[in-house]
């Protein structure tokens, strides 16, 4: 018996539409991808979009104003599932940096006084924060093929299995030189896997893109970042710059300060 | 009171949209509204490293996140004093760059655009009767995103390119792929061209503006340079870009708005063909020669046609950048800064025109950024001939349906990158 398509809806909300993009990138399998499933809702690539029940949509992007949170949690109701994708849509992506000063007066200083007349800005939140997320996929952007897995199971009714290894465990499978051991700051032991350890395999440290790893599953790796006597702070400061305000915290408890 | 309000603006990279109020036989309102969350990025870089500001301004957009590196990477350089790369990095970057170009310009061309013209919703509804020219362009794009995911080390946010050149350089067989590719896929952009150049182009809204590209200063044309040639004739050098983009605050649009002179002007494909058309040589020459005509400077339009244009005379250059790298055995290693305090202005062209990212740099950290990017430099324009075209739309007794298509259709030949224009702020001098 054939399967009834299910309806999807792909949302773009504030980010760099990064990860709908390397969706539209994947030529080979967008036209499968468009047959598939039911696509009701994709603005990027389509103008004749149906807004209504959906079993899966797909969030990009953080929430950074009143109207993309009504939005949000308009798509909530009418989604059967809701999944998360990319560090923006994950963590807050690097519009939720902990930074300061604060996000109202840095909004005062790049707006000055002026009132926008067409949204209301607030500070930018993770989609977790503002609606029930079912599943994350972190990644700045996410993975292709990571993507159309998860995908794919998500259409059989089955719960993706996500790597729960860091950075370095990739970077050890591509036999790379640690570059680490060479003096250079890489917070790969801190970072959740995923990226096929992209940037230090051209000789680049790892910057923090995918957010952490699991807690529990890096702890011979981490012990790696404290020998080398990197300080907690630098480690916040790396990892809280593609990921949201919530990453310091994570990162101390991984590297269990 | 008669609205049209066009929200989201689909087939454009971002959530904008367009708002027509009529009352009566009267305009109150037409405006291109960017209605994106505001990320505030260049509040976000002060504090941080060169190599940290690189891989958190590239992410203000993943269509032109190489032109966003490419511009912060050329600020960032100057402030540090690397005035010059070794000709290989400087040869890869441009490649980087093209592939940029071919990927941008295929999307927007024939995904985004092209679907208006032949009455379609998507470029998916078109491949049932135009499913050849479909899998060509698709194919095409892949290409422009492979180069860039070879040069950058991934699809999009690729930290490869880095300050002072590359973390690691590509290899022969690589190399002569690419350049192959390039060879094949030339003859489905000119086919391309003739494709977009055959459609009718309505001109009852047309009215000169003013364009300005980058000066690639050697004579050729080219995507990229230190000072920007303007279409009034004048030449002026980067670092003064505060004086061409005059900004000013607009509370439909989230994005800032430029002015030049107090006039709006528009960046982009069409003002490099317009400014610069005439250096182009070989196949993207004779096709300029064919379809360039005084309508350009009148008729916003016509950047599909431009940007169509641009895909031959990417492929044209490829083959030719191969070549040289390949002439460079050895991979330099990264230039090393020479100061640690300094400010620089790096401009390039994006896709969708000229992009401009200033820092200034205390002890070897951001203090101060300021980014302008195309999107804004043409919303004052977009805005203009959105209107003229509703006033003669009206006075045509055009239906809502019909003023709508038309706006859409104005906006969308912009390229306009949305998620680019809501950083279009300014920070004040502390
Ligand atoms: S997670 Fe990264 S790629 Fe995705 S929207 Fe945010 S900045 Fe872009
Ligand atoms: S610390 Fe960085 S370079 Fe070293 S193994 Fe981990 S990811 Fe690779």
């Amino acid at each position: 018996m054939e399967r009834k398509k299910l309806d999807i809806g792909l949302y773009g909300f504030t980010g760099c539409n990064g990860d709908q993009l390397v969706i539209v990138h994947s030529e080979d399998k967008l036209l499968d991808f468009f047959g598939a499933a039911n696509i009701k809702s994709f603005s990027l690539a389509k103008s004749d979009n149906d807004e209504s029940a959906l079993d899966i949509a797909f969030i990009e992007g953080s929430i950074a104003n009143r109207e993309q949170a009504e939005h949000v949690k308009h798509i909530r109701e009418r989604s059967r599932m809701l999944v998360a994708i990319g560090s923006c849509a994950v963590y807050g992506g690097i519009q939720s940096m902990h930074v300061k000063p604060s996000w109202e007066e840095r909004f005062k200083k790049v707006y000055g006084n002026n009132k926008l007349d067409v949204r209301t800005p607030t500070p930018s939140l993770p989609v977790g924060e503002v609606v029930k997320v079912d599943f994350s996929l972190p990644g700045c952007p996410i993975d292709a093929d990571q993507f159309f897995y998860v995908f794919g199971q998500l259409l059989r009714g089955q719960t993706p299995a996500m790597p729960d290894y860091p950075v370095c465990a990739e970077c050890r499978w591509k036999e790379n030189e640690c570059l680490l051991l060479k003096g250079i700051f890489c917070v790969g032991p801190v970072t959740a896997g995923g990226c096929q350890a992209v940037c230090p395999s051209h000789n680049l440290p790892c910057l923090g893109c995918w957010g952490p790893v699991k807690e529990g599953n890096a702890d011979s790796h981490i012990a790696l970042l404290k020998e080398k006597g990197y300080s907690l702070e630098a480690i916040q400061n790396r990892m809280g710059m593609h990921a949201g305000a919530g990453i310091p915290e994570s990162v101390k408890k991984l590297l269990g300060a | 009171m008669r609205e049209i309000l066009v929200e989201p603006l689909a087939r454009v990279e971002g959530d904008g949209g367009i708002t027509v109020r009529i009352d009566g036989d009267k305009i109150k309102e037409v405006s291109f509204n960017v209605l994106e969350g505001t990320r505030l990025v260049e509040t976000l870089v002060v504090g941080k490293t060169p190599e940290e500001d690189v891989s958190i301004a590239c992410r203000i957009c993943a269509i032109c996140t190489l032109s966003h590196r490419y511009a912060a990477l050329r600020g960032l350089e100057k402030a540090l004093g690397i005035t010059k790369l070794p000709p290989k990095a400087q040869l890869m970057r441009t490649l980087m760059h093209m592939g940029e170009f071919v990927e941008s310009n295929s999307l927007h061309v024939f995904v985004l655009a092209l679907p208006d013209f032949l009455g379609f919703p998507s470029a998916i509804a078109m491949a049932g009767k135009y499913g050849n020219e479909v899998l060509k362009a698709l194919a095409l794009k892949k290409y422009g995103n492979k180069i860039m995911r070879l040069t950058s080390g991934r699809m999009i946010h690729g930290e490869n390119p880095t300050i002072g050149g590359f973390g690691r350089y590509l290899d022969r067989t690589t190399l002569l792929e690419l350049k192959k590719e390039a060879q094949e896929q030339i003859e489905f952009a000119e086919l391309g061209v003739q494709l977009v150049g055959g459609i009718d182009i309505p001109s009852y809204f047309e009215k000169e503006t003013v364009f300005m590209c980058c000066e690639p200063g050697d004579g050729e044309f080219g995507v990229m340079g230190d000072q920007i040639r303007i279409s009034d004739g004048k030449t002026v050098p980067v670092e003064e870009y505060r004086s061409l983009t005059n900004e000013l605050f607009s509370p439909h649009s989230a994005a800032k708005h430029c002015l030049y002179q107090g006039k709006p002007y528009t960046v982009g494909a069409i003002a490099r063909l317009n400014n610069l058309g005439d250096r182009l040589k070989g196949r993207s020459l004779k096709l300029y020669e064919k379809y360039w005509n005084k309508r350009w400077l009148k008729n916003p339009v016509f950047n599909n046609l431009a940007q169509a244009i641009e895909l031959v005379w990417c492929l044209e250059t490829i083959p030719v950048l191969v070549d040289a790298i390949l002439e460079i055995d050895e991979d330099p290693a990264l230039v090393k800064p020479s100061r640690m305090d300094g400010e620089g202005v790096g401009a390039v062209e994006a896709p969708r025109g000229t992009l401009y990212h200033n820092y200034r740099l205390k002890d070897g950290l951001v203090a101060e950024a300021n980014l302008i990017i195309p999107t804004g430099q043409s919303l004052e324009d977009i805005d203009k001939y959105l209107r003229i075209a509703v006033e003669e739309l009206l006075k045509q007794k055009a239906d809502d349906q019909k003023i709508r298509m038309q706006c859409e259709i104005i906006a969308r030949a912009y390229d306009p990158c949305i998620s680019c224009s809501t950083h279009m702020v300014r920070i004040e001098r502390v």
